[in-house]
């Protein structure tokens, strides 16, 4: 009897665990045209603010946790990317954009600090703490490549006005980090299943980085009931890539591509030329490619996580309803009534498997349309100076869009903001220089402290396409700041174009070439150079120094006088060895 | 009445080649954007964008791209946008340059470079008319070029060149506030302070003479300290805050910024292991600053020839060189006609100028433009261009240290001599 209220204290306080901490994980699949698949892995956790604090982590990574705490982070944002998304064939950004980052490592995070310069201090404790626990070169990002943004990131909770004061928003990227299966693993580790159940028992580094595109993205943010101080400490793991599914049905330890066997092509037979010999490569895109989760992640999902309790289907699949799938027994089917969805609860301890056939299908999923294409290029040539041009498309034929673009560059890419211009040109092929630069943000760059800041909002019309140009002078740095591979040039931290709340755009990186002075010659440099100083210098000095005196004057210095002296020498100590010798005798 | 015209002849036709220059399509453009013309402390197109920085309320100073001082922002911002009218800036550097032009023809009016208050050359008869000398200024292609090109190295010279002017005349004071302002603006016209001066001191009119010299410098030192202190505090008062002085005299003290130019300073530091560079900086500058000394002392007697001497150091030694220091030497060399007949290596040095001139921006456009050719050639360019410069610097002391020996030993005249 009295075991009883203890039990029920128990079970009510297990029933509060499980109820301020939960954890779910998705997998979303969507064929992209053509032949490409994009797999979006969705894990999230929350925890309450109260077991944070105590250190009880139970679905919240400790590693991670621990890091925040120390660094005094409220807000972690973490990217790692590869490859380009293609919007003009694969449409709008999975998640809008808003879980992906520019390529190579991004990160931003609300700090809590009073001053700047604390702030400054936590953010260096808090990248060089995500460098050991990622195994990223996380502590490269310094002061020289943090900005401050003003108008591109909002936190994602609306903070009240007396605790938003002491919150300090800092923003680094490393676009020259290369990412590949040393940052998978620690991110796998992060996770309650550890890669070894449910979805992220999928994930292989071969097929990963394999991708055309792939984003691994960790965001930590506080989620308050509104109107009540309770908060909880949501996590989010995302890994999106976009596959190729040709590519990936290579078997693994057949990696290299060999010309398929003639019978084995599939030829566009209607063309008059179509023989044994030519073949015209047969347009697939009305056929859909067969797959199967193993040929393309490497092996069958094992199982799901089970931690990941809450009800939701761990696997959906957006193809029309038309679409043959065939899922392993034992997976539940949900599909979706709006027609291009459908969802399967997977067992807990078999073996989940997933395959589509070779189907002509006509119906495709509508692709979304992004609110606008961006592109940033250069322009100029040389290697003295150069500019940007950045090409910025609203489709919509109705809607205006109202942006931040935000660019961080390196000092060494010393720009002139006084050459900044738009340019609008609308559908039609009318052009006009009208501003549509509404509010802009200029920090400038202190050599090799600060980077470039500019923060541009533009409002573009329907159906217009704006040009952003901007002229830049390269700088020469010095021996030792080059990186070993100096001409292959300097990674440009891609442009972020921010709509709204939720939707994130952002270019590629630019790779900038600086001219090199030659590195086998810093002891000639130094001392032709002095030798040069020193001629000028002597000569001077010489002719200050000395007097002047008339050739014949001087005193002779050539080959007779030279000769004079040395027998008038030699006589003389034969002289005085005669005169000892003769003194002895 | 002649004269006259002649010299408003002249002032026509510098200021009629350089207004077509600026007119010609591109080629203001052009020669602003070259390294030998423009230097980062100098340059037009930084003098812009601090225009536009400073009138959007940016400090231009907290930036690494405006290196200059801070009264140019506010004489730019009296005269229109060079953008959107280009004309009124093209007028005002063509006027600076006829400015300087003036002076030089006070200068050499003066007759100071041939009889000076302790020495008289027995060869002074030989030198060219003043309207010769401010032609052969205004119509040097460097000069030409550097009007064009519109550096805010003009400004100095002219400061410099009137500074000059003054002293000659005997107007100790304005002389003064001319050379605090052009230290104001670059930093090194403060080493020109020594020789100025001693040719302020002999220079003066009879009327008022202080005739203890230690007495005449302390009072000029004390002016020029005035007047930079005044300029330093208005600059203070435009820009808000003291950010300035790191920005602009800092620059030229710790040479952060490597771009290069004409001069040695550039690629040494690009080479130079980080432990190294305080060191040798402070080398440099003290090699820079040596030379006033033992010039100055050496050749007391004729201080005009000191400071064009100095030019030449400048010329080469600068931490930012141009051609506009080239061209200022060269301003002041004709007044010394006299004694070129005893210079030995002028078609040497001549040769390795024009040698250097033609091909420095070949081989620079090699290094940046075609990538087939690498730093070492500008570099090269650069050690060649010095060593000419070097060598019509020494020859042109030699053949004035002769001239003054000359008058103690008439009877070497025309023969061999050596040094001892």
């Amino acid at each position: 009897m009295r075991q009883l209220p203890s039990l029920l204290l128990l079970l009510v306080l297990s029933a509060c665990v499980f109820a301020s901490s939960d954890y779910h994980e998705q997998l979303v699949l969507k064929p992209l045209h053509p032949s490409l698949l994009l797999a979006s892995f969705n894990f999230q956790s929350k925890t309450s603010w109260a077991s944070f604090e105590q250190q009880n982590f139970r679905y919240f990574p400790r590693s991670l946790g621990q890091i925040l705490q120390h660094a005094n982070t409220r807000e972690l944002h973490l990217r790692f990317s590869l490859g380009r998304w293609d919007a003009e064939s694969w449409g709008a950004r999975p998640w809008g954009g808003t879980r992906e980052g520019g390529t190579g490592v991004e990160l931003w995070a609300w700090v809590e600090a009073d001053t700047d310069e604390e702030a400054e201090g936590r953010w260096l404790t808090l990248t060089n703490a995500l460098s050991g626990l990622f195994c990223a070169s996380l502590n490269f990002i310094d002061s020289t490549r943090t900005t401050r943004p003003v108008m591109s990131f909002q936190p994602a909770e609306q903070y009240s006005n007396s605790s938003s004061e002491n919150l300090h928003l800092l923003h680094g990227t490393l676009p020259r980090e290369v990412v590949c299966t040393e940052n998978l693993t620690p991110f796998l580790k992060l996770l309650p299943c550890k890669g070894k159940a449910g979805i992220s028992s999928l994930l292989d580094g071969h097929k990963l980085f394999d991708a055309s595109w792939q984003s691994m993205s960790i965001d930590v943010t506080p989620v308050c009931v509104p109107g009540t101080s309770e908060c909880q400490l949501q996590i989010t793991h995302t890994i999106d890539m976009v596959l190729d599914i040709q590519r990936s049905k290579r078997p693994r330890d057949n990696p290299i591509p060999r010309p398929v066997a003639n019978e084995d092509l599939k030829c566009d037979t209607s063309k008059p030329y179509h023989s044994h010999d030519t073949c015209y490569p047969l347009d697939t895109s009305a056929q859909e490619e067969d797959w199967s989760l193993s040929q393309i992640f490497g092996h069958s999902m094992k199982g799901s996580c089970p931690l990941a309790n809450d009800g939701t289907d761990q696997v959906c699949i957006n193809v029309p309803h038309a679409r043959n799938v065939f899922a392993s027994s034992g997976a539940a089917e949900h599909k979706d009534e709006s027609g291009y969805s459908r969802c399967y609860e997977v067992p807990a301890d078999q073996d989940f498997e997933l395959a589509l056939p070779q189907q002509e299908i006509s119906e495709k999923v509508p692709i979304e349309q992004p609110l606008l294409y961006a592109e940033r290029s250069f322009i100029g040539y040389g290697q003295e100076r150069g500019g940007v041009q950045a090409i910025l498309t609203n489709p919509s034929l109705i809607d205006a869009v109202d942006f931040v673009y935000m660019e961080s560059l390196p000092w060494f890419m010393k720009l002139y903001l006084h050459t900044l211009k738009a340019k609008i040109s609308n559908g039609n092929g009318k052009s006009s220089k009208d501003d549509v630069i509404q509010e802009m943000y200029y920090q400038p760059a202190l050599d090799r402290k600060r980077g470039t800041q500019l923060e541009v909002r533009i409002l573009i019309p329907a159906n217009s396409t704006v040009i952003l140009t901007y002229d830049f002078e390269k700088a020469i740095l010095r021996y030792t700041e080059y990186p070993p591979d100096a001409n292959r040039g300097f990674d440009i931290a891609p442009a972020v174009i921010t709509i709204g709340n939720d939707i994130s755009i952002r270019t590629t990186t630019l790779l900038l070439p600086l001219p090199t002075p030659d590195f086998s010659m810093p002891y000639n440099v130094i001392i032709l150079t002095s030798t040069v100083m020193a001629l000028g210098f002597g000569s001077v000095l010489n002719l200050l120094v000395r007097r002047f005196v008339g050739v014949d004057e001087a005193e002779k210095w050539d080959l007779r006088a030279i000769r004079f002296k040395v027998a008038a020498m030699v006589a003389a100590l034969v002289r005085k060895f005669r005169r000892r010798r003769d003194h002895t005798e | 009445m002649s004269i006259d015209r002649r010299k408003a002849a002249l002032f026509g036709a510098a200021a009629a080649v350089r207004l077509l220059l600026f007119t010609s399509p591109g080629l203001p453009d052009l020669l602003t954007g070259r390294v030998e013309i423009s230097t980062p402390v100098t340059s037009f197109k930084r003098l812009q964008e601090g225009l536009f920085l400073y009138n959007h309320n940016v400090s231009p100073y907290n930036g690494g791209v405006y290196h200059q001082a801070p009264l140019l922002l506010t004489l730019f911002s009296l005269i229109p946008s060079p953008a959107t009218y280009p004309v009124f800036t093209n007028l005002l550097y063509i006027s600076v340059d006829l400015s300087s032009a003036i002076a030089l023809m006070q200068i050499a009016e003066s007759g100071e470079s041939g009889s000076s208050r302790l020495y008289t050359s027995p060869r002074r008869e030989k030198r060219w008319s003043s309207v010769a000398v401010a032609a052969a200024f205004l119509f040097n292609p460097f000069t030409i070029a550097t009007c064009v090109g519109r550096p805010t190295s003009v400004f100095t010279t002219c400061a410099i060149l009137h500074a000059i002017a003054k002293a000659v005349n005997g107007a100790t004071f304005h002389s003064m506030l001319a050379i605090s302002l052009a230290s104001y603006l670059s930093m090194y016209p403060l080493l020109l302070l020594p020789p100025l001066a001693l040719l302020c001191y002999d220079r003066q009119k009879s009327t008022k003479r202080i005739e203890s010299l230690v007495k005449f410098t302390a009072g000029s030192t004390t002016v020029v300290t005035g007047s930079l202190f005044v300029l330093l505090q208005m600059s203070y008062l435009i820009t808000g805050s003291w950010e300035f002085v790191a920005s602009t005299y800092g620059v030229q003290l710790l040479l952060p910024d490597l771009t290069p130019n004409v001069g040695l300073w550039w690629y040494f530091f690009v080479e130079m292991f980080d432990s190294f560079r305080n060191f040798f900086l402070g080398v440099f500058w003290l090699h820079l600053s040596s030379y006033v000394g033992g010039l100055t002392i050496r050749i007391r007697t004729q201080p005009l020839f000191v400071l064009t001497m100095v030019f030449g150091v400048f010329a080469i030694f600068k931490p930012y060189p141009s051609i506009s220091d080239a061209s200022i030497f060269l301003a002041m060399l004709p007044l010394y006609r006299h004694v070129f007949p005893l210079m030995k290596y002028t078609f040497v040095e001549s040769s390795i100028v024009l040698y250097a001139t033609f091909l420095g921006p070949a081989f620079y456009y090699l290094w940046i433009y075609a990538g087939s050719g690498n730093a070492n050639f500008f570099y090269a360019i650069t050690l060649v261009w010095s060593l000419g410069w070097s060598l019509l610097l020494a020859d042109v002391l030699f053949a004035v240290l002769r001239d003054e020996w000359e008058v103690e030993r008439p009877e070497m005249k025309g023969k061999e001599i050596i040094q001892i």
